[in-house]
């Protein structure tokens, strides 16, 4: 089996290697001038006063691929709690208060604030500046997870009520649905940035529903990645299998 | 009206949120119900766009209409086909809701909804995927509805059989789709669009006199290779028995029902949108894949489905032999074949679901799916065994189920040899499903002799807290609902010809194929079912020559159960199919 599996592969693998490397050579040259739907993206960007063209093809132009995205997210979240549930032969034992570096832990704890800072800044300029509710929700959680390697498993439990972070996830995905059904409610599309004042460029205000699409996405991904963090920790160092089994 | 057709997206994945958000406070009760309104409604709004489809809706989600032909917004589609299939995923996962109000064994403590969340999510995403226009959206959505299922599959973790199915399945499909996304990129590259129709006209406008060149042909392969994965064309498919099998009885009836056959609609979709052009793939080519494809996965998947004794496997391999015969009424691009793969489609959904939750009922009742292990044991279920048998018949294309409607369309529009394949094929699998309604729920014929190289049924848990005493009345009220649906899909006057306008109306074309019972179907049909009951009889009485002879042996040792193997195959049958359509390309 082993030599016919090798064998499947180098015959699958060569042909379609040989496929992609003749796509290849017919891609457009590196460094040309025509990009249809980059102009298109900025020129419709720039009409509704958001300063990052991506920010605008993330959370106006393709915002319905963005809710897909989220509900991604949301979803392999709920699998894993459900996947890493306590199984039959499993039981929680507390973990023993580990020992920590002296330099470690002063590095973690004060590197946190600022993490967590940056986290919350990326989330809030996400329509100004390179970033976003996906990237500066991550920065954000992972931040909260210093408090792990600065102290220990029972300290972060302390500060990070699961039930309130798994509310938050799906508060934040609702949140985005409902700025989403309120486009259709006044007439115009699902998902439509045409509800309130376009704003004043390269301000914090500016981009109309942007700003606020851009926040329930921050909140869903902080949380779910706090929720996924949570349920692999647990599995690392609380669950056990039960002994004789 | 055509502003709502995102929300058919967007209202499960709300309940969804709102079930995980309340699910500690929530009682079960509370919370399948909340399911049941979503779902529900969902149902309802994708039914009241389908009354309202003709002429087909198109919508630009976020309100960016087209200026100068020209839009940087996602488009979806509200025609009949996508309308349909939103509606067909919508009342499956009612009725898989239903299925299991209740008796389903959901985990303990503080995680109430979680269960019917995923579903909603599914829901969710299968609807997503029906109206997308847009390929990348499509994408997003195939993506959606692909981690659910994962999730949903390996829900039983205490054993061990499941973890495992779910990760053939979620490696497997990870990799369909990543092939996709290459695809997406290679086709954005060319012609920088992302809209399929878009993408389609801009293929034609950039292909020289030549033809499609390497480019073309790559993303057809790519992008065709997700979606097959999804059907589970051969040698795509080795992800599906593994998984069926292990799957929750609700769950196996959203797969096997309508998520597998998405994967046909997306085909028939993708190609009729993107590559139909003169910049796209030619037709022959076209066909030629399809219909070699799905000939081998007919042909496969009957064979494999009667060699089985684990009914939940057996049921999962008539599932891949049925994608065969769906493959191959595409496959020859005409209209009639479009109605006639829709019709059986629809009609195979309410069969297969229905049989599936019927295996369902001998699992929680014996805590065993084994056909042999169960020989004459479920001779008191009689209203299962009833449903059982006619599901079989259905199957083996009985007229007038639906079922029958779309086979005997299909038989005509494909003509020749196919028309043996698609009368062989089905009575195989319905032939199958009988011989085990004659074992198990009537205790015919001799106890069948233990073989060596076996997957048997035995030692399965059952899905409720416990072995059931007494079959709860929605375990058999759903799926003879489903059936009678099925049968409906056959009888209803006129709704034959309804589906078929509302196709050709969305591809095909614009060519218009009429579609009602002709004699020369009614024959096939009957030929398929007395031949389903001469194998079942054959198998029953005579079990040592029914029995798996050495020669199906190394196409079953195939599926080993190595993730390895599965993925060799997917990258063998991605050469296989670009040798396929190779052709075209050299030709021009």
């Amino acid at each position: 089996m082993n030599r016919l599996r090798l064998g499947l592969l180098a015959v699958g693998g060569a042909g379609l290697a040989a496929l992609l490397v003749a796509a290849c050579l017919d891609l457009p040259d590196f460094g040309g001038s025509r990009h249809p739907y980059g102009d298109r993206a900025v020129r419709a960007s720039l009409a509704r006063h958001i300063a990052n063209t991506i920010a605008s093809v993330n959370f106006d132009q393709r915002a319905y691929d963005t809710l897909g995205e989220m509900s991604i997210l949301f979803a392999a979240v709920l699998g894993c709690v459900v996947l890493l549930r306590e199984a039959r032969d499993e039981r929680r034992a507390r973990p023993e208060p580990a020992e920590v570096v002296r330099p470690v832990r002063r590095y973690a704890l004060l590197v946190l604030p600022v993490a967590l800072l940056t986290g919350l800044y990326v989330i809030a300029h996400g329509q100004l500046s390179p970033g976003g509710g996906f990237q500066g929700g991550v920065v954000a959680a992972t931040g909260l997870h210093l408090l792990y390697l600065g102290a220990d498993h029972g300290a972060l439990e302390r500060v990070r009520p699961l039930g309130f972070f798994e509310t938050a996830d799906s508060l934040g995905v609702c949140a985005y649905l409902v700025l989403g059904a309120a486009g259709v409610l006044a007439g115009t599309a699902f998902l439509a940035n045409t509800l309130l004042p376009y704003g004043t460029f390269d301000t914090l205000s500016s981009g109309g529903t942007v700003p606020l699409l851009n926040a329930a996405v921050g909140m869903e991904v902080a949380s779910a990645v706090v929720v996924l963090l949570a349920h692999f920790l647990d599995q690392a160092v609380e669950i056990e299998e039960e002994p004789g089994r | 009206m055509h502003h709502l057709i995102p929300l058919l997206a967007a209202v499960p994945l709300f309940g969804a949120a709102l079930l995980v958000a309340t699910g500690r406070r929530l009682s079960r009760a509370a919370a399948e119900i909340t399911g049941f309104v979503f779902s529900g409604g969902t149902a309802a709004l994708a039914l009241v766009l389908l009354l309202n489809s003709a002429p087909p809706m198109t919508e630009w989600v976020g309100g960016w209409l087209p200026v100068d032909a020209e839009s940087v917004g996602i488009l979806v589609v509200g025609d009949g086909p996508a309308l349909g299939m939103a509606a067909l995923a919508s009342l499956l996962t009612l009725a898989a809701l239903a299925y299991s109000w209740r008796y389903f064994d959901q985990p303990p403590r503080e995680r109430t909804g979680s269960f019917t969340a995923l579903m909603l999510v599914f829901q969710g995403a299968m609807c997503g995927f029906a109206v997308a226009g847009d390929l990348f959206n499509a994408f997003v959505f195939f993506e959606l509805m692909s981690v659910v299922a994962y999730a949903l599959t390996g829900y039983r973790i205490d054993e061990a059989k499941a973890v495992q199915g779910a990760l053939a399945f979620g490696v497997v499909n990870s990799l369909g789709a990543y092939a996709m996304l290459m695809g997406i990129a290679l086709l954005y590259a060319r012609t920088g669009e992302l809209a399929m129709a878009k993408i389609g006209r801009g293929l034609d406008a950039a292909a020289g006199p030549g033809g499609p060149d390497a480019l073309v042909l790559a993303s057809f392969v790519l992008v065709l290779t997700g979606l097959l994965v999804k059907a589970t064309a051969v040698p795509f498919h080795f992800w599906l028995p593994d998984a069926h099998a292990v799957a929750p009885t609700p769950v196996c009836m959203l797969l096997s029902g309508v998520m597998v056959e998405l994967g046909s609609y997306g085909v028939w979709r993708v190609y009729g949108t993107v590559f139909a052009g003169p910049g796209g793939i030619p037709a022959a080519d076209l066909t030629r894949a399809l219909v070699t494809l799905g000939t081998l996965t007919a042909v496969t998947g009957a064979v494999m489905c009667w060699y089985q004794r684990h009914i939940k496997r057996l049921l999962a391999c008539s599932t891949v032999a049925h994608t065969g015969l769906f493959l191959v009424g595409l496959g020859v691009l005409t209209p009639e074949g479009d109605d006639g793969v829709a019709l059986y489609l629809l009609g195979h959904a309410g069969v297969k679901a229905a049989l599936f939750a019927c295996a369902g009922v001998l699992l929680d009742r014996f805590g065993s799916v084994d056909e042999h292990a169960l020989h004459g044991r479920a001779r008191r279920l009689r209203a299962t065994g009833v449903m059982f048998a006619v599901g079989a018949a259905a199957l083996a294309g009985l007229p007038p189920f639906g079922t029958a409607l779309g086979k005997a369309v299909a038989e005509e529009a494909v003509g020749g040899p196919l028309t043996a394949v698609y009368v062989v094929v089905s009575a195989i699998t319905g032939g199958a499903v009988l011989r085990v309604t004659a074992r198990v729920f009537l205790g015919l014929g001799p106890r069948p002799q233990e073989a060596e190289y076996e997957i048997s049924g035995s030692d399965e848990e059952p899905e409720t807290s416990g072995r059931l005493r007494r079959i709860p009345d929605t375990m058999t009220t759903v799926p003879a609902v489903l059936l009678a649906a099925s049968l409906a899909v056959g009888v209803v006057p006129g709704f034959g010809a309804l589906v078929a306008r509302s196709v050709n109306e969305a591809g095909s074309g614009g060519a218009h194929a009429s579609v009602h019972w002709t004699g020369h179907g009614l024959l096939l049909d009957a030929a398929s079912t007395v031949l389903a009951a001469a194998l079942a009889g054959l198998a029953v009485t005579r079990p040592r020559r029914a029995a798996a002879p050495d020669r199906a042996a190394p196409l079953r040792r195939l599926q080993s159960g190595h993730v390895g193997d599965y993925v060799a195959w997917l990258l063998v049958g991605a050469a296989f199919l670009g040798a396929l359509a190779l052709p075209g390309v050299l030709g021009g």
